[in-house]
């Protein structure tokens, strides 16, 4: 198989010609390294590759199949991770100058569940500075380009992750969301995207972080790609108190049942209020090929959602006191987006604070009153088609919202909820703009129920308008 | 509600906050908005009675 069509394969099919000697872990990491060679100049996915560390796991990868060992659903599989996942020996910079040398001692539990499983690190991903924003226009590192229209950003904050999976440099890609960061990438590169539920995942080795709402998921080709990382990622963590000890299912068990019967709640409040006209239309075409799939369709009401704009107070707050040591140290290192954006935080009240956490338990609440009805909610993922690399700010219903630094945060709005509420959310390509570029849906489900989403998302994508396209713009001359 | 710098200036004098310029106020202040927007909002929900919490719990 030549090279190219290898870096076609989905991670499903790559682990499978691995497990049964079709191909070997040696080319098709030197496949992914080559690919990731000619493309980093012009998506600028990495802030650093691992050529060497990454021939010398394929070499021991192809080694211990010869000796008949397999060790598990990864085995030889290149995998991307986001730069502000500890990697030990590695330095993780986090999109910062501040940590721009900074080598940890220990892998991120995500990433040492990976390499268990015999996954190849093919390098750490570019991301917003601090994981901040979701441009992935990073200061430091080069702004990560959008594989499907080179002028537009890929999303963020797991940009390089997002790009690399859409331009099929990894198989997978492990990012971070703490309010969309592995959603949007997913549904402004036109790939999947899953944050689960939060507990499920261990979020131990994420760095420069809020406890509040963060999550570490995986971007993939394909919904079923998706269900094989999480089964490897998800579990409970004993030195991670936000894991929660729940069983974890087969993840793969529902793929290819009948949905029919299934219920979907389309929420009337907030999710589909200030949407771009092309994402509207996919978003409701999307709904049609569900209920054409034989599940029932219902308008659920969210009225809390008007106070959503609470949700952030203790985000805010976690964030300066998070950043508060490094500030202090490191001012000048900054960029300007994420400094100014973090010292606002400085000035939430603890009674807002409070009154925060309050407004996420009724939305909470309402979200889980919702979910005892239908199985589902579908929304869009993003409430527009990634920006310009050049664009300062969106316009969103009639008003302009800056789309990075201090006050952004609107074309988070479908997506951060979810991370406030806990509650697993899936994105899936629904379909394109007509200046070609990727639309996604998002898939919100009831807690540790990430089977059923992803049960629905895998149906949905064998009808969706979106199912085998791939990029353009980085194809070989 | 109006947060004059010299609030914000006072709040990070009295609570040993990490110090800003009047320019560097203004940087922070399309970020601040939204805060103020969403606290204002706030004032006609009644939150007494509510109780905070994290936990998901699996279906029965």
């Amino acid at each position: 198989m030549a090279a190219s069509d290898l870096l076609q394969l989905t991670l499903t099919d790559a682990a499978a010609a691995i497990r049964g000697r079709k191909i070997s872990p040696i080319e098709l990491t030197e496949a992914a390294l080559a690919e990731a060679e000619r493309l980093q100049p012009v998506l600028c996915s990495f802030i650093t590759i691992l050529y060497d560390q990454a021939r010398r796991e394929a070499k021991e990868s192809e080694a211990a199949l010869s000796r008949g060992e397999y060790r598990g659903p990864l085995h030889g599989i290149p995998i991307g991770v986001k730069d502000n996942l500890a990697t030990a020996g590695i330095r993780t910079t986090v999109g910062s100058k501040v940590l721009a040398d900074y080598v940890p001692d220990v892998d991120a539990e995500v990433v040492r569940r990976c390499k268990e499983a015999g996954a190849i690190i093919l390098g750490k991903e570019n991301l917003e500075e601090f994981a901040a924003g979701m441009t992935s226009n990073n200061a430091h590192y080069g702004a990560v380009r959008n594989p499907w229209n080179l002028d537009h950003v890929p999303g963020g904050s797991s940009g390089g992750g997002g790009a690399n999976v859409a331009a099929g440099v990894t198989f997978a890609s492990l990012g971070t969301d703490f309010g969309g960061s592995v959603r949007l990438p997913a549904t402004f590169c036109g790939v999947v995207g899953l944050k689960q539920t939060f507990g499920r995942v261990s979020q131990r080795g994420l760095l420069v972080t809020s406890f509040n709402g963060d999550h570490i998921g995986a971007m993939t080709r394909t919904v079923r790609d998706c269900a094989l990382m999480l089964q490897v990622l998800a579990g409970y963590d004993p030195l991670e108190p936000s894991t929660v000890p729940v069983p974890v299912p087969d993840y793969s068990a529902l793929l290819g049942q009948d949905v029919k019967g299934l219920k979907i709640g389309v929420p009337v409040d907030h999710y589909f209020d200030l949407l771009n006209p092309e994402v509207d239309a996919a978003a409701h075409q999307a709904i049609a090929a569900l209920e054409g799939l034989g599940m029932s369709v219902r308008e659920v009401s969210l009225p809390m959602m008007k106070y959503a704009g609470a949700l952030r107070f203790p985000a805010m707050a976690d964030s300066v006191v998070t950043h508060e040591p490094l500030i202090e140290k490191a001012r000048s290192q900054y960029g300007v987006d994420v400094l100014y954006r973090t010292l606002a935080g400085q000035f939430v009240l603890g009674r807002d604070y409070a009154k925060g956490m309050k407004v996420q338990r009724l939305i909470k609440e309402e979200h889980a009153r919702v979910l005892s009805e239908v199985d589902v909610l579908v929304t869009p993922t993003a409430p527009i088609p990634a920006p310009r690399i050049a664009d300062k700010t969106v316009v969103l219903g009639a008003k302009t919202h800056p789309v990075r630094g201090p006050g952004s945060g609107s074309v988070s709005r479908n997506t951060s909820p979810s991370n406030s509420t806990g509650l697993p959310a899936i994105s899936v390509p629904c379909g394109f703009t007509s200046s070609g570029l990727p639309i996604g849906l998002q898939l919100i489900g009831r807690p540790f129920d990430e089977a059923l989403l992803l049960q629905i998302a895998h149906a949905y994508e064998a009808v969706s308008p979106a199912r085998g396209c791939r990029p353009r713009a980085i194809q070989r001359k | 509600m109006d947060l004059s710098n010299e609030t914000l200036q006072a709040m990070i004098a009295a609570y040993d906050g990490i110090p800003l310029s009047e320019a560097e106020l203004e940087l922070v202040r399309p970020e601040l908005a939204n805060y103020v927007a969403a606290a204002e909002q706030l004032r006609e929900l009644d939150l007494s009675a509510v109780f905070s919490g994290r936990l998901l719990r699996m279906a029965e």
